[in-house]
């Protein structure tokens, strides 16, 4: 029995949402794809599941980049551009932040987050535009640079906050503006989104983030990430991609420096001129690549240069009252005991108890997020992988549940109500379970941190020298966009720009 | 602009790329294929693993345990007290698959020699792979299977540590896990089973049963025929019952067949129990899908044309209407990856391209934008038309 095709032009391995952008990207320009999926279902975690008959988030809080309808920016466009019609449900506020003498909440749109600081802390809301807007204008030329690259001098004559800012850390740069502590600490909640201290954390990076999520607010699909996950992988098929769920790809066939196809647990040998992976580089130059010896040491050496950003740990629980009902007000609670970053960074190299929470409450951001008279609570850490590399499978259980009971307990103790007495469902996802569901190296969703060694400036600059294998591109939170699910799709459109331009190149060529 | 100087701001980007490429040259160019965390995952979900038939033991006049170990002895996935496994059996040359909660305890399964043992009752001539067990399967048979599935587990965060077991027939299965485990002491809850049997020769694992009895454990035996004889408790599961010997705040976790469910929804209704203390394990495969409100009765006997995509690939098999999509491709000998087997897992996602089905309502365990799109758990599908579906390559 024949399954597949003689040949492809691209094959993807994985379909979530990097790869699917890849596979939506390639067949809109006419190219034959395959994605291979390990799991039955497209998205890795941006999917949701069903307990006890009550459909359920698995990992996404807010989706970035998208912008209001008629204003879209970049991956809501994206998507709209392909045909993708997403039922988009902006998230009421940016977060409710609960820290150290402090209990705000804070909305989108920069006047707005500047004046709700201010009334916090009177005569700051100077300051917190002119950070707002040094963040803006870096992350305008960071979207532009993307697109059009230029010479170093155009770039200092077009782009001067950029490059005068793209050698520092965020705390170096923020240091400049005499920000009071409360003030400082207003601005850093979404911190743990990017897996370093703001003394390790590219200004860049913290640009991008604020002025995206501050600027233009965040988004979540009414029919969970699923709708999204699924609407791609449809639109796809559509398009002529084949995608093939429950296919893992254990091997990616490569000779003298340029791939040829895949090799699937399953025996299937698929063949293809590109190769579009979106698991790890670590898991590909040491196990996949076949013959190994093809693999060349510069690439181990890159991979094992990098530091792998957070994994997650969150706790998710369908509960038996309202929201309002249990005293919980808003769409997402940023709730640390400090907001120091460095060293809440060192805290995530543990087992807990963590010192830093996020809350979401569906709820508030979609009404219909679960049935009448209960509401969804989830409470997330993103922790690095270190502390979980310690545990065994026969401590697994135990340690979870202690990480588990300890959350919800300072939840509970926030809220002035034992959560533990409305639980209806609860699901623990840890690194495990996003190693089990999606194979992600050591269960890392975030791919590689953000640090003043690994600069985006410098991934951007360096990133031919970093193509070891004719024909293979990589789509995915471990690619020069980083991490998260709006820079996922970012990610895979650009594997699938470097196919398309390699195939523009080589046409020429003949 | 400035941050710290003209020169220093302006050569960030050239500082940065060669704190990269110095990382880089710094690093150790060994192949580093280290990913703990996900062998912990493969450990607790391998997948389908080989086993062999060890031991095959009488439970009830009219049922068998059987045991499980793998081919080298060696420990077998973690899972929790009350999970099922899936099997593989090979019966008359096609693989055909069924869930079956796991009758012994998880500490079994992790000790050298690990073992995982099912308890099977013979049907009453409408199920054959239950037969199939009692009667063909021998020691030494290869199968494979998939452990540790399922919702069906005290989970301590969000139960009471005080189980109240409501079992019905070979219902009894997922508790004599937990008690065991209980018993060995590696499960930290107190367990009440009401086990409620036609007559004491149905008693499944009795024996068992009572040697686990003890502080934590208890169990009481209930039959609804009438033997004389019988000192014990009479008559159903009742709200009265169950009265009778639940504690306050109890759990209830209820196992058995679906003419159980159906009754003790009543029962456990009139005893104001909240929602978050019942569990319920799942239905299983619809005993007779014309039964349910919605199926159109008049399509029952016809038999049409179900095309398979799977790639590239196409073929056409007959399915009947009464008979779900799975049981028509398990006919066919077209492989299709199952668990539950009672439309909540989603092992069995499909997509149907073209065609009329009917979704067995008491088993809809559809994500919202998967009925948008038309997916359909196909364990829980039934044709009512000619149709066209999408599976996986297995």
């Amino acid at each position: 029995m024949k399954f597949y095709k003689d040949h492809y032009d691209v094959i993807v391995i994985g379909g979530a949402l990097a790869g699917l952008s890849s596979a939506l990207m390639l067949a809109d320009k006419g190219k034959d794809v395959l994605v291979l999926e390990r799991h039955n279902l497209p998205g890795g975690i941006a999917t949701s599941f069903v307990r006890g008959g009550i459909e359920i988030e698995a990992a996404l809080h807010e989706m970035m980049s998208i912008g209001p309808e008629g204003n879209r920016l970049k991956v809501g466009k994206f998507l709209e551009d392909m045909g993708i019609h997403i039922d988009w449900l902006k998230v009421p506020e940016a977060y409710h932040a609960s820290l150290p003498g402090l209990e705000v909440t804070l909305h989108p749109g920069f006047e707005t987050f500047a004046r709700e600081i201010d009334a916090e802390v009177p005569g700051s809301y100077d300051k917190v535009m002119k950070v707002l807007s040094l963040c803006h204008t870096v992350f305008d030329s960071v979207n532009e640079l993307s697109i059009h690259p230029m010479s170093k001098v155009q770039m200092l004559l077009k782009h001067e906050a950029f490059v005068k800012t793209a050698g520092y850390s965020t705390q170096e740069v923020l240091d400049t503006f005499g920000l009071p502590q409360k003030v400082l600490d207003l601005l850093a909640p979404y911190w743990i989104y990017v897996g370093s201290g703001f003394k390790d954390l590219p200004f860049t990076i913290f640009s991008v983030l604020m002025a995206d999520y501050i600027g233009y607010g965040s988004y979540i699909p009414r029919k969970f990430s699923h709708e999204m996950s699924l609407k791609m992988a449809e639109r796809a098929e559509e398009l002529g991609v084949q995608i093939e769920y429950r296919q893992q790809v254990e091997k990616i066939l490569a000779k003298d420096g340029k791939v040829y196809g895949v090799r699937t647990a399953r025996g299937d040998e698929i063949y293809a001129d590109y190769v579009i992976s979106a698991a790890y580089p670590n898991k590909v130059y040491t196990s996949m690549i076949e013959p190994i010896s093809e693999v060349p040491e510069k690439a181990l050496k890159m991979v094992n240069g990098r530091r792998l950003s957070l994994t997650a740990f969150s706790v998710i629980m369908i509960l038996d009252k309202t929201a309002e009902e249990l005293g919980i007000k808003d769409y997402s609670i940023f709730i640390g005991d400090t907001m120091d970053t460095d060293e809440l960074y060192q805290d995530l190299a543990g087992l807990g108890p963590y010192r830093y929470l996020t809350c979401i409450c569906h709820n508030l951001g979609n009404e219909e997020a679960t049935p009448p008279g209960t509401c969804s609570f989830s409470i997330t850490t993103l922790p690095r992988a270190d502390g979980w590399k310690t545990v065994s499978a026969d401590d697994y259980d135990r340690v979870k549940h202690e990480v588990a009971k300890q959350m919800i307990g300072d939840m509970s103790r926030y809220l002035g109500v034992d959560l533990l007495d409305h639980i209806l469902e609860i699901v623990i996802e840890t690194p495990m379970t996003v190693a089990h569901y999606t194979g992600m190296w050591n269960g890392c969703i975030y791919g590689y941190a953000h640090t003043m060694e690994d600069h985006i400036v410098a991934r951007l600059q360096t990133a031919e020298a970093e193509k070891f294998f004719e024909g293979l591109e990589f789509a995915g939170a471990h690619q020069i966009s980083g991490d998260g699910m709006g820079p996922a799709v970012t990610n895979g459109r650009k594997a699938a720009k470097n196919v398309l331009d390699d195939m523009k190149k080589k046409e020429a060529a003949k | 602009m400035k941050i710290k100087g003209f020169i220093k701001d302006v050569g960030g980007a050239s500082r940065v790329t060669k704190a990269r490429l110095a990382a880089f040259e710094n690093a150790s160019p060994a192949s580093v294929k280290d990913d703990p965390i996900g062998n912990v995952a493969r450990e607790w979900h391998p997948g389908k693993i080989d086993l062999t038939v060890t031991e095959i033991r009488t439970a009830s006049p009219t049922s068998k345990t059987v045991r499980f170990a793998r081919p080298d002895g060696g420990k077998l996935p973690p899972f929790y007290a009350g999970q099922f496994i899936s099997l593989d059996f090979e019966i008359d040359g096609k693989i055909i698959q069924r869930p079956y909660s796991i009758s012994s305890a998880p500490y079994e399964a992790r000790e050298g020699n690990g073992f995982v043992e099912i308890t099977v009752r013979r049907s009453k001539g409408d199920g054959f792979v239950a037969d199939y067990v009692n009667d063909t399967l021998a020691v030494g048979t290869a199968v494979k299977g998939n452990m540790g599935l399922g919702q069906f587990y005290y989970e301590p965060l969000r139960d009471s540590r005080h189980i109240m077991a409501l079992a019905g027939g070979v219902g009894i299965t997922p508790f004599v896990s937990m008690a065991k485990e209980i018993a060995h002491g590696t499960m930290d809850a107190d367990l009440t089973i009401l086990y409620g049997s036609v007559a004491s020769d149905d008693i499944i694992l009795k024996d068992t049963l009572a040697s686990l009895e003890g502080d934590r454990v208890h169990v009481v035996n209930v039959l609804s025929g009438d033997e004389p004889d019988w000192a014990g408790e009479r008559g159903f599961l009742t709200a009265e019952l169950i009265k009778k010997y639940a504690p306050d705040d109890a759990s209830y976790f209820i196992c058995g067949p679906q003419v159980m469910y159906r009754f003790l929804r009543g029962e456990i209704g009139k005893l104001g129990v909240p929602k978050r203390r019942i569990r319920f394990e799942v239905f299983g495969q619809a005993k007779d899908i014309t039964a349910f409100d919605g199926y159109p009765v008049e399509k029952k006997d016809n038999t049409y044309t179900l095309t398979v995509v799977r790639g590239i690939h196409e073929d056409e098999i007959p399915a009947k209407a009464t008979e779900s999509l799975v049981v028509a491709l398990e006919r066919a000998g077209i492989r299709i990856e199952t668990a539950c087997r009672s439309g909540e897992c989603g092992f069995c996602r499909t997509k149907v391209l073209k065609g009329d089905f009917f979704v067995c309502p008491e088993s809809d365990g559809r994500r919202g934008a998967d009925r948008d799109f038309g997916y359909v758990h196909a364990c829980a599908a039934y044709p009512l038309s000619d149709m066209t579906i999408k599976i996986p390559i297995e």
